[in-house]
């Protein structure tokens, strides 16, 4: 006689090797769409840039240029990325009823929201690592040069001192590669962290990856411009009530984009600030924090 | 016991407690990442209504550093073809978008105060009067320029440099090259000439040879590393014209007449063979 006895396997609340496993799995996901070709793309751009020889322009603004394009295209990849590669996962995972086998399984749905959002960072820490890497061997390969030239056309030149040729070549210096231009990357990674989490928000209650998207794009946008914006309103409005009420409600409720642009200051060479730095690290784990806990709120609470 | 708000007050709720908590905390990032130079300032709105669509779209995409280039690029484009007014307008969008960045002011100075009056000074076809004019619009421009940059940059060696050198080459204003020097002073990064020609323009100014005769002598006598041929040449010529009593003169020779002495007195390098000629 065959006798059946229950075994109750304990779950664990959290389990972060899951998350890992669904980490990974999103990552595999994304490589798959190929989205790695823009790798590409940004390395041809850095070759065209780097390889533009304006004539009017000193080395310290052409190494400027490099730089400000280099990042500025990292920054775009960064968030764009974010907000199209995040878009895409949870309705994609519905279309293919993957979202169905891994649910029936002992997986958490906060499990899976951060296994997905952690899928999303690695991919983007990890091109922006490559992105930095092409943009700083460019800027090293094209400093060399620049300082190459620099002491030789100041050597022919007649009544030049080695100080004033030192002075030079650290002004070209100041413009090129320095340990300073990491902070930038890592500012591009904390932005493009809140897009993404923020974007995964969205997509747990929106009805599809294009409306993801779009809605995503436009409070990106509206986060970079509200402190531009509510000062050109009160300005116009002298201050209206009203006016003053809608952009703290704005402020409020969607994230301040533009504080996370302090790459752009530190590419044209400001110094970084260590605490602040760290600070805007803190400010971004207590974003990822609530808005994970709003996407589960919302998630938790959705039929499939 | 089931909570009795719905869950999306509950979100609305979560969201403004979030907000609350972390605008204090943004507002002082803000302000020391705005004092550090980290974050740029937010454009006027002048700027705005200057900017193209596709350029302020950008800048509210966060994308100011790409756009400010793009005005950059744009500005070596007019350069080019000599479009000064062109020039002037997408480095001064350029400036509005980074008004921290120091080499856009001094571009911006150097374009409008040194190649736009050396390119009036060739075209040969232009009237005198309307080349007059225009020269002094231009120079008068640049000045004006540097000024509103130092005004975002207070410190800054390099505008002064730039501004110094409109005034001495094409303004020929030897008090406002002085006043430049004079300000360098102190500045971190000033040249170790500043201070010598400070002194240099300052006696060529109307009015202020004097002090700037008393600035050269203080010069001299703080030590050799300052006995410079033009420096002695200088307080030579100046303690005439002044009429300084002699016991107050600089014992030392024209530093010129030696340069001639020494000429006359070089010998002829032998040709080959050992031929001299004398």
């Amino acid at each position: 006689m065959t006798t059946f006895t229950e075994t109750r396997i304990k779950i664990p609340m959290f389990s972060p090797s899951r998350v890992w496993t669904i980490a990974t799995g999103t990552m595999t996901q994304l490589v798959r769409m190929k989205t790695f070709y823009f790798l590409l793309v940004f390395a041809v751009l850095v070759a065209a840039i780097g390889n533009i020889d304006i004539k009017s322009a000193s080395s310290v603004s052409q190494l400027e240029t490099i730089k400000k394009v280099s990042f500025g295209t990292m920054d775009i990849f960064a968030w764009l990325y974010a907000i199209v590669a995040t878009a895409l996962l949870i309705p994609r995972d519905l279309e293919d009823r993957t979202l169905y086998t891994i649910l029936s399984k002992p997986v958490r749905r906060i499990e899976y929201l951060i296994g997905k959002l952690l899928g999303v960072l690695v991919l983007i820490a990890a091109s922006l690592a490559l992105m930095f890497t092409l943009c700083l061997l460019m800027l090293a390969y094209k400093q060399s040069g620049f300082i190459a030239d620099e002491i030789k056309m100041l050597q022919a030149a007649p009544n030049v001192t080695t100080a004033e040729i030192e002075e030079q070549v650290k002004l070209i210096q100041r413009q090129g590669v320095r340990p300073e231009l990491a902070v930038a990357a890592l500012a591009s990674f904390l932005k493009s962290s809140v897009v993404a989490v923020m974007t995964i928000l969205i997509s747990t209650f929106a009805s599809s990856s294009l409306f993801t998207i779009i809605t995503s794009i436009f409070f990106f946008l509206i986060g970079h411009a509200h402190g531009m914006m509510t000062d050109f309103w009160l300005h116009k409005t002298e201050g209206n009530l009203i006016i003053r009420m809608l952009t703290k409600v704005f402020k409020l409720l969607i994230p301040d984009f533009q504080l996370f642009s302090f790459s752009e200051g530190i590419v044209i060479g400001a110094e970084v600030v260590p605490r602040v730095v760290w600070s805007m690290g803190f400010l971004t784990g207590g974003y990822l924090f609530v808005f994970l806990l709003i996407s589960l709120m919302i998630f938790l609470y959705k039929e499939f | 016991m089931p909570s009795k708000l719905p869950n999306w007050l509950k979100i609305v709720l979560i969201l403004a407690a979030f907000g609350l908590v972390r605008s204090p905390v943004e507002n002082s990032l803000r302000r020391k990442m705005n004092t550090a130079g980290m974050l740029l300032p937010t454009p006027g709105h002048s700027a705005m209504a200057q900017m193209g669509q596709s350029a302020l779209m950008g800048m509210l995409g966060g994308l100011r550093t790409l756009v400010a280039t793009g005005y950059l690029l744009d500005s070596y484009r007019h350069f080019d073809n000599a479009d000064w007014d062109a020039n002037r307008k997408s480095l001064l969008l350029a400036t509005y978008l980074e008004p921290t960045e120091e080499s856009h002011w001094v571009d911006l100075v150097w374009h409008r105060g040194i190649n736009a009056p050396a390119w009036l000074e060739t075209r040969a076809r232009l009237p005198e009067i309307e080349k007059r004019i225009l020269y002094h619009e231009y120079t008068r421009d640049a000045i004006e320029l540097g000024e509103a940059g130092l005004k975002n940059l207070p410190k800054s060696v390099e505008i002064r440099k730039q501004m110094a050198e409109v005034y001495r080459e094409k303004i020929k204003d030897p008090c406002g090259t002085a006043k430049m020097y004079k300000e360098m002073l102190g500045l971190e990064g000033a040249p170790m000439y500043a201070n010598r020609f400070y002194g240099y323009f300052l006696s060529e100014c109307p009015g202020k040879e004097k002090e700037g005769y008393d600035h050269l002598v203080n010069l001299y006598w703080e030590g050799s590393h300052n006995h410079l041929p033009t420096l002695i040449k200088k307080i030579l010529v100046l303690q005439e014209e002044l009429d300084i009593p002699v016991p107050l003169w600089i014992r030392e020779k024209d530093p010129d007449a030696q340069k001639q002495i020494n000429r006359r007195i070089k010998k002829p390098k032998p040709l080959p063979g050992g031929i001299v000629i004398p």
